[in-house]
C-alpha cells in the first residue's frame, strides 16, 4: 500500500527532511569529530532508521553502515527504527524543537516510535552532536524565562536558616517508650547536629550527576564473560551470570566514605549520583548527554569521561538487551507494548524495574551474611543433584552475598587508609569505629546500634547495585533497630551518658537519611513530565502493631519522627501506620505535628484499614501485622512479599474515552478497543449499557497490561534475576527459585488505578443529564466533550453547579466511586502475574494524574481537555466546600476494593492567628475522625496555594519547600509547571 | 397563624466545617431574619425573615435561560442589579432555569428533622475536636419554640451546643426554652449609648442590657459560658467612649472574659446580591481591613479594666 501510490503525494516537506537527511549525512561522513561516534569499542554501530508521516506525505530514511551514512529513497522493510509522525507540522516541530520539547510531542502522540528505542536515542544522540550549539542555546533560553535559573547554595542557606519550628511537648509516654524523657523530644533542632545540618546543605545545593560506575564495571564483566553464552557459546544460567557480574562490581566498586559522615559506602562516586542502568532504561539518557547538564527541569551533570564511557563502552552493549527489547524480540512486538510506548493509557514500571519490595533485613541484622550463607549451605547440602536449577540458584545466591562482604571489607579498607590521613582526634576515632564496624557487618550479627545502621546502609547499596533504584522500601526500620538501641542503652548507667546516647542515635540516623540522598534515578527529560521530582521513594514505615498486635511504637519511631521533622527533605519517604486500637493519641498528635512542620510528610495510615483491605488473601495475621509501605504508599509484607506494588500507572480513564468513541482513544488515534457501542448511532437505550461499555474497554485495557507486565516478567527472568535479593526474601531458599520467578513466600503484582474522582463525577453527569433528568442528549454531550464544551458554557456551568460528585457528601455518587473501585478490583483480581500471584488495585497516582491528563481530551464532568486529573482518589475541589465532605466520603470507600492502597491529598492551610497547639489538634481531629470512619491512608499538604505562587516565581526562596504529589513527596521547585500548577488548584482548606 | 401551629424559621445555610464559631469543628445553622437591623450586617441576606432572591454576576455565563421563563420580565442586564425586584413575584422559575447558580433562592424552609440529617454525619468530627452545633443568624431567639426543638434535637444526640445572638428577646421565654438546652451564649454587646445603639442597630439598647444582666448572673450560677461579644466598626463601635463604656459594664457585672471581633470588611458585595444599596460600598474605611493597632488599643482599655479578651 506504501510505496508507488504514496510517493506520488510526497510533499514539499519531504523535500526539506530529505535535504535535512543529506545535510546529517554530510557531516557525519566527512566531520570526524563526528564521524568517530558511529562506532564504539566494539566496532562500527550498523542500523537503519526512517521517517513519515502517517498519510504517507514524508518519507525518508538512512543507513548506518561502517561508518558511513547513508539517505535511502525509501524505508527500508524493517527498519531498525523509525518514528511515524501524525502530520507535517509535527515534522515541522522535530527540526525544530529543543529535545526536551521533543519529549513532549512524543507524549503527545504527535510522534509515534516503531522499533527499536535504543537506536532512537542513538539517532537523537547524533541530532544533538550536530545541532549542540543550538539546542543548548534553546535549553538555556527556557530556563532562564521559565525562572529556573539561580544561585543553589544560596537559596540552600536560606532555606534552611529560614524554617523556624514550634513544637510540642508529649502529653503522655507511649509503653513501648523506655528511654526517651520527651517522646517529641522538642528540647532537640537542627542545630545540635552540625554534621547532619552540613549534609542537608549539600543535599539542597548539590546538582546531581550522572555517575557510570554500575554500568561500566557490569559491561566490562559481560563483555569479558559472556551474556547469553559464555566464551565457548554455551549458554549462561542468568542466576548465576548476575551474581558473578554482581560480586565482581561489588569487589571492584570504590569504597567510598563521606568526609564526616558515621556511615560508610556510597551507591555512586559522585556527591549526588544517578546510577544508570542499562539493562533496563539506561539508554533513555543517551541522548542527553550533552544536553542535560542545560534542561530546565533537575539538569545532571554529565563529566566528558562519563560521555565517553556510556557511549563506547556501555549502550552500544545493551541496544538489544534490556527488557523492552527482550519482549520485542521474543513476543513478536505486542500491541500491548505498542500501547504502552504511546503513554496515554499506561506506563509499565517494569520497563524500569521489578523493585518496590522489602528485604528481611531483620534477619540480616540477626544472623549476618554468614549466617545466610550458613542457611543456603545447607539447603545446598540437602539438594538432590537432579534438582540443577534450585542448585544454581541457591550457589548464585551465595555468590552474591560474597560479593557484599567484598564491598564491606574494602570500606574497612578505605575507613583505615583514612585513619592514617586523619589528624584530627575525634574523627581519626570515628574512622577507626568504621573500620570495625565495616570490618565485622554484614557479614556478623550486629551487636551495636551503630553496627546495625551501617550494615543496613552497606545492604541497601547492593540493593540498588543490582536492581534499578525506583521504590525499593526500607520498611519498619524503628521495629528492627529498636532491639540494638535498646542493648546499647541498657549499658549505660548515668542519666548523662543516656541523653548523650539519645543525641547520637539522632544524629546517626540524621546521617542515615542523608545517606539516601547519594542516588537518585535516571529521570531522562520525558520523566520530567511523567514523574516529576521523583526520588527514588525510598519508604520508611514507623508505628502500627507488631507481628504479635502489641503497640509496635517505641522510642525509635519518635526518633525517626525528630528526624523527619528537622530535615524535612523528600527522601525517604516516611509512612506512619497508625493503629486505632493500640497507638496513643499522643503518637497521632506527633505524626500531625510533624506532618505540620515539614508540610507534607508523614503519609498517615489508617492500620486496621490497610490490613483489612488484603483480607481476601488470608495472610497469617503476624504476617500481616509485619506490613510496610513500599515506594508510595503500598502494603508488602515485610521480607517475605515480592508484590511489585507499582507495576504499572493504569489510566482508567482512557478506558472511559475508549468507552464515549465505541472503542477508538482520541489522542491516539487508534481503533483500539473492543466496539461497545456508537453514542450518535443511539446504541446505549440506558445508564447500565453506558456503564457496561466502559467496564468491558476498563476490562480489555486491562488485559493488555497485565500481558505486558507478565511479558516484561519473563524479561526479567532473563535479564537480570535478583540472587542478592532473592538470598534475603524469605521463601526463595526453601523453593529455590529467584523472587523474579516467584521463588518469596508471597507473590502479587501491584497496580494504580488513576481517575477515579474524574470518571465518578462523568458517570454522575451522564446518569444525572442524560438518562434520569433528559436534559441533554448523549450526543449532544459528546458534541461538547469533544469540543472542550467551547459552544456550552451554559452546560458547563449546568454540570459543574448541578451534579452531586464524589467528595460532596452525596451517597449516590460515593455509591458510584466504589462501584468503579470494585470493577477495576474485580477485573485485576482475576489476572495471574508470571509469578503465580494476583494483581492488586491501588488508587494513587504517583504524579501520572497530570501527565495522563495533560494526554486526555474534555470529559462530561466539566475537565476540560489536557488538564490534570485530581492526585489519586481525591475528589474534585469544587465538589464540596466543606473539607469533611471530602473527608467522610473517600474514608467510606470500601477496603477491600483497594487492597493496593490509596491516595487521598488535603490541602491545608492553617490560620496565622491560631495557636501550634490549636493548628496540631485541628489536624489531629481531621486525621482521627477520618480513620474512625474507615478511611485508610490521608497525606496533608500544609501550604496555601499563595504560598506555592510565590515559589513558582521566585524559586530561590523555596529550595526546601516539601509538597506531597500524590503518594511521594517533592521539592516544589523542581516540578513541571503542570504540576505545580496542579497543586495550586487543588481544594484548599483554611484550618 | 393557625393555633398550634410553630413559627419557623427561613434557613440561609448550614455551614460546616467551621473553625471561628465555638470550640472545636462545629456546624454553624444560619437563621433568616433579624429584630435588629446594624448598617454594617455582614449578612444583609439575613435580614429579612422572609425568601429573597438573590443574583451574583460573577458566576453568570449569561444564557438567557431565566429571562426566557420569567413571566414577568423582571430580569436583563440593563436593571441594576439585574433583577428588577419590584416586578419579580418571587416566583423562582429563573432559578430553576439558572445552570450556573448565579440566580439563587435566599432561605429555605427545613424541618428540625432535616437540619438534623444534615448535621448529624459531621458528628464524628465534633467528637474528635470537641465541636459541636452553633446557632447563628440572623437571630434564632426570633424562633423560639423551633430553635427550641433544634437544641433538644441535639442534646439528645449529645452534641455540644453554642447560640449566637444580638440579645433582644424575651427573657421568660428564653429561660424556658432556650437555656436549658445551651452550652455556651455568644452575646453581642455592640454599643452601650442607647441613642447610638438605635441610630446604628435600628432599636435601642436597653432590654438588650438587661437581657445580659439578668443572664450574666444566671449564668454565673449555673456555670454556663457567656461570653459577651463586640465587632469593631470602624467609628461606629470601636471609639474609645465606647469601648470604655462596654468594658464599664461588662466589669459591673463581674465578667473578666470577652471577645472583641476584628473588622472583617468583606461582606459589600452580599448587598448587591440581594439587591440592597450598600451605603458604604464607596467609603474606603468600611471596605478595608484595618490593621492590628485598633484591635490592641481596644484590647489595652478592657485589659485595663480587668477584661480578658
Amino acid at each position: 500500500m506504501q510505496t508507488s501510490q504514496q510517493s506520488a503525494q510526497k510533499s514539499f516537506m519531504n523535500t526539506l527532511a530529505g535535504l535535512f537527511f543529506k545535510f546529517f549525512a554530510f557531516n557525519f561522513n566527512t566531520r570526524p569529530s563526528l564521524n568517530k561516534y558511529l562506532k564504539c569499542d566494539d566496532g562500527w554501530i550498523n542500523f537503519t532508521f526512517g521517517i513519515k508521516t502517517e498519510n504517507g506525505s514524508v518519507e525518508q530514511a538512512m543507513a548506518f553502515e561502517n561508518g558511513k551514512v547513508r539517505v535511502l529513497n525509501n524505508i527500508p522493510e524493517k527498519p531498525d527504527a523509525q518514528l511515524i509522525f501524525a502530520d507535517e507540522d509535527a515534522v515541522k516541530d522535530a527540526a525544530t524543537l529543543p529535545p526536551n520539547r521533543l519529549m513532549l510531542a512524543l507524549m503527545e502522540n504527535r510522534i509515534v516510535t516503531r522499533g527499536n528505542l535504543g537506536y532512537l536515542q542513538l539517532i537523537n544522540f547524533y541530532l544533538s552532536l550536530l545541532l549542540k550549539h543550538i539546542h543548548i542555546a534553546k535549553l538555556k533560553k527556557e530556563t532562564k524565562t521559565e525562572k529556573r535559573k539561580y544561585d543553589s547554595a544560596k537559596a540552600a542557606k536560606n532555606s534552611i536558616e529560614g524554617r523556624s519550628l514550634r513544637q510540642l511537648k508529649a502529653a503522655a509516654v507511649d509503653p513501648g517508650v523506655k528511654f526517651l524523657p520527651d517522646p517529641y523530644l522538642a528540647e532537640y533542632s537542627l542545630n545540635d547536629f552540625p554534621r547532619v545540618k552540613d549534609f542537608l546543605d549539600i543535599h539542597l545545593k548539590t546538582r546531581a550527576a550522572i555517575c557510570h560506575e554500575r554500568p561500566e564495571l557490569l559491561t566490562r564483566y559481560y563483555r569479558e564473560n559472556g551474556f547469553e553464552t559464555d566464551k565457548n557459546g554455551k549458554a549462561l544460567v542468568p542466576e548465576l551470570r548476575q551474581a558473578q557480574a554482581f560480586k565482581y562490581l561489588m569487589e571492584n566498586k570504590i569504597p567510598l566514605i563521606r568526609k564526616n559522615d558515621l556511615i560508610a559506602g556510597t551507591n555512586t562516586t559522585k556527591e549526588i549520583g544517578v546510577i544508570i542502568y542499562p539493562d533496563a532504561h539506561g539508554t533513555m539518557i543517551w541522548p542527553e548527554l550533552i544536553t542535560a547538564p542545560y534542561r530546565p527541569l533537575n539538569p545532571y551533570d554529565v563529566d566528558p569521561e562519563t560521555m565517553d564511557v556510556l557511549h563506547n563502552k556501555v549502550f552500544p552493549f545493551w541496544i538489544g538487551r534490556n527488557f523492552r527489547e527482550w519482549v520485542r524480540d521474543h513476543k513478536g512486538y505486542p500491541t500491548c507494548q505498542k500501547l504502552d510506548e504511546r503513554f496515554a493509557a499506561c506506563f509499565l514500571w517494569k520497563t524500569v524495574a521489578l523493585s518496590h519490595t522489602i528485604l528481611n533485613y531483620p534477619e540480616i541484622l540477626k544472623l549476618g551474611t554468614n549466617g545466610i550463607i550458613a542457611k543456603i549451605d545447607k539447603e545446598l547440602s540437602e539438594t538432590p543433584k537432579s534438582e540443577q536449577q534450585k542448585l544454581d540458584t541457591l550457589r548464585a545466591m551465595k555468590i552474591s552475598l560474597e560479593g557484599i562482604n567484598a564491598y564491606a571489607k574494602n570500606l574497612s579498607g578505605e575507613a583505615e587508609r583514612l585513619v592514617r590521613q586523619e589528624t584530627e582526634p575525634v574523627r581519626k576515632n570515628e574512622l577507626l569505629h568504621l573500620a570495625g564496624i565495616c570490618g565485622r557487618v554484614p557479614q556478623n550479627p550486629c551487636t551495636t546500634f551503630d553496627e546495625a545502621v551501617n550494615a543496613m546502609w552497606i545492604m541497601w547499596i547492593g540493593v540498588h547495585m543490582e536492581n534499578t533504584n525506583a521504590g525499593f522500601s526500607l520498611g519498619r526500620l524503628d521495629q528492627w533497630l529498636q532491639p540494638y538501641f535498646t542493648a546499647d542503652m541498657e549499658k549505660l548507667k548515668n542519666e548523662r551518658d543516656k541523653q548523650q546516647y539519645i543525641k547520637h542515635a539522632i544524629e546517626l540516623i540524621g546521617c542515615f537519611y542523608m545517606r539516601c540522598t547519594d542516588h537518585l534515578p535516571l529521570i531522562p527529560d520525558i520523566g520530567n513530565y511523567l514523574f516529576g521530582g521523583s526520588s527514588s521513594d525510598q519508604a520508611i514505615t514507623l508505628g502500627g502493631v507488631t507481628p504479635e498486635g502489641e503497640d509496635a511504637v517505641n522510642d525509635m519511631t519518635y526518633i525517626f519522627l525528630k528526624v523527619t521533622e528537622m530535615l524535612s527533605i523528600r527522601d525517604p519517604n516516611v509512612n506512619a501506620r497508625y493503629n486505632r486500637s493500640k497507638n496513643s493519641t499522643a503518637y497521632l498528635k506527633r505524626l500531625c505535628e510533624v506532618n505540620l512542620n515539614t508540610t507534607a510528610t508523614p503519609s498517615i495510615h489508617n492500620d486496621e484499614a490497610v490490613m483489612a483491605s488484603l483480607a481476601e488473601f488470608n495472610y497469617p495475621a503476624e504476617h500481616l501485622r509485619d506490613w510496610s509501605a513500599t515506594g508510595c504508599v503500598e502494603p508488602t509484607l515485610s521480607g517475605r512479599h515480592i508484590g511489585h506494588t507499582n507495576c504499572m500507572m493504569f489510566n482508567m480513564v482512557a478506558a472511559f474515552e475508549m468507552a464515549l468513541n465505541n472503542g477508538r482513544h482520541p489522542l491516539m488515534r487508534w481503533d483500539l478497543g473492543p466496539k461497545t457501542g456508537d453514542i450518535k448511532a443511539g446504541d446505549f437505550k440506558d445508564y447500565e449499557s453506558f456503564f457496561n461499555a466502559f467496564a468491558t474497554q476498563l476490562r480489555f485495557l486491562a488485559d493488555q497490561t497485565c500481558e505486558y507486565n507478565n511479558f516484561l516478567g519473563e524479561a526479567h527472568q532473563a535479564i537480570r534475576p535478583t540472587p542478592f535479593i532473592s538470598a534475603l526474601i524469605e521463601g526463595s531458599l526453601k523453593s529455590g527459585k529467584d523472587v523474579t520467578k516467584g521463588g518469596a513466600l508471597y507473590n502479587s503484582s501491584g497496580t494504580a488505578c488513576i481517575g477515579l474522582a474524574d470518571i465518578t463525577d462523568s458517570l454522575m453527569v451522564i446518569k444525572k443529564l442524560v438518562f434520569e433528568e433528559k436534559k441533554i442528549a448523549f450526543g449532544q454531550l459528546l458534541d461538547a466533550v469533544n469540543t472542550n464544551f467551547k459552544n456550552d458554557p451554559a452546560l458547563l456551568a449546568l454540570i459543574k453547579n448541578k451534579i452531586t460528585l464524589f467528595g460532596s457528601g452525596n451517597e449516590e455518587a460515593l455509591a458510584t466511586a466504589n462501584r468503579v473501585t470494585k470493577l477495576a478490583h474485580d477485573i485485576f483480581i482475576e489476572h495471574t502475574n508470571y509469578r503465580g500471584g494476583k494483581y492488586t488495585a491501588g488508587f494513587w497516582s504517583m504524579s501520572n494524574h497530570v501527565a495522563f491528563g495533560t494526554l486526555t481530551g474534555a470529559l462530561p464532568s466539566g475537565r476540560l481537555a489536557g488538564k490534570a486529573f485530581t492526585p489519586g482518589l481525591t475528589p474534585e475541589p469544587h465538589a464540596s466546600k466543606s473539607i469533611l465532605d471530602n473527608i467522610r466520603d473517600v474514608a467510606k470507600l470500601k477496603p477491600e476494593n483497594m487492597n493496593n492502597n490509596i491516595a487521598f491529598n488535603v490541602k491545608v492551610v492553617p490560620s496565622a492567628e491560631e495557636s501550634h497547639q490549636k493548628t496540631v489538634d485541628n489536624i489531629y481531629s481531621y486525621v482521627k475522625t477520618y480513620s474512625d470512619l474507615g478511611g485508610m491512608q490521608i497525606q496533608l499538604n500544609v501550604v496555601s496555594s499563595k504560598t506555592l505562587r510565590d515559589a513558582m516565581e521566585h524559586p530561590e526562596n523555596y529550595q526546601n519547600l516539601l509538597v506531597r504529589i500524590s503518594g511521594y513527596n517533592a521539592y516544589f521547585v523542581t516540578l513541571n509547571r503542570d504540576m505545580q500548577i496542579e497543586l495550586i488548584e487543588r481544594a484548599e482548606f483554611g484550618i | 397563624m393557625a393555633k398550634n401551629e410553630m413559627k419557623t424559621p427561613l434557613i440561609l445555610e448550614i455551614k460546616g466545617n467551621s473553625l471561628d464559631d465555638g470550640p472545636g469543628i462545629r456546624s454553624v445553622v444560619f437563621y433568616k431574619g433579624c429584630p435588629l437591623s446594624c448598617v454594617w450586617c455582614h449578612n444583609p441576606e439575613s435580614k429579612k425573615s422572609s425568601v429573597e432572591i438573590a443574583f451574583d454576576g460573577k458566576v453568570c455565563v449569561n444564557c438567557g435561560a431565566c429571562r426566557d421563563v420569567c413571566p414577568e420580565k423582571a430580569l436583563s442586564p440593563d436593571n441594576k442589579y439585574y433583577i428588577d425586584r419590584s416586578r419579580c413575584n418571587l416566583c423562582f422559575l429563573c432559578v430553576d432555569a439558572c445552570p450556573s447558580g448565579a440566580l439563587d433562592k435566599v432561605g429555605k424552609k427545613m424541618s428540625v428533622e432535616n437540619i438534623m440529617k444534615k448535621i448529624l454525619p459531621d458528628k464524628p468530627f465534633f467528637d474528635t475536636s470537641g465541636g459541636g452545633v452553633t446557632l447563628s443568624g440572623g437571630e434564632p431567639t426570633l424562633y423560639m419554640e423551633f430553635t427550641s426543638q433544634i437544641l433538644r434535637a441535639l442534646k439528645q444526640h449529645n452534641i455540644h451546643t453554642l447560640l449566637e445572638t444580638c440579645g433582644l428577646f424575651d427573657m421568660k421565654r428564653f429561660m424556658d426554652m432556650l437555656y436549658p438546652y445551651l452550652d455556651i451564649i455568644y452575646f453581642d454587646i455592640k454599643i452601650i449609648d442607647s441613642m447610638a445603639h438605635e441610630k446604628y442597630c435600628g432599636v435601642s439598647n436597653e432590654k438588650i442590657l438587661d437581657n445580659f444582666m439578668q443572664l450574666s448572673k444566671k449564668a454565673a450560677n449555673d456555670g454556663k459560658i457567656l461570653l459577651p461579644r463586640t465587632p469593631l466598626i470602624p467609628d461606629m463601635t470601636d471609639s474609645e467612649s465606647n469601648i470604655r463604656g462596654i468594658a464599664a459594664f461588662l466589669k459591673s457585672l463581674n465578667i473578666t472574659e470577652a471577645a472583641l471581633l476584628a473588622y472583617n470588611p468583606l461582606w459589600h458585595e452580599k448587598s448587591d446580591k440581594v439587591g440592597v444599596d450598600d451605603p458604604y460600598k464607596n467609603v474606603k474605611i468600611m471596605t478595608s481591613f484595618r490593621d492590628n493597632t485598633v484591635l490592641e488599643r481596644c484590647k489595652a482599655i478592657f485589659a485595663d479594666t480587668g477584661i480578658n479578651s
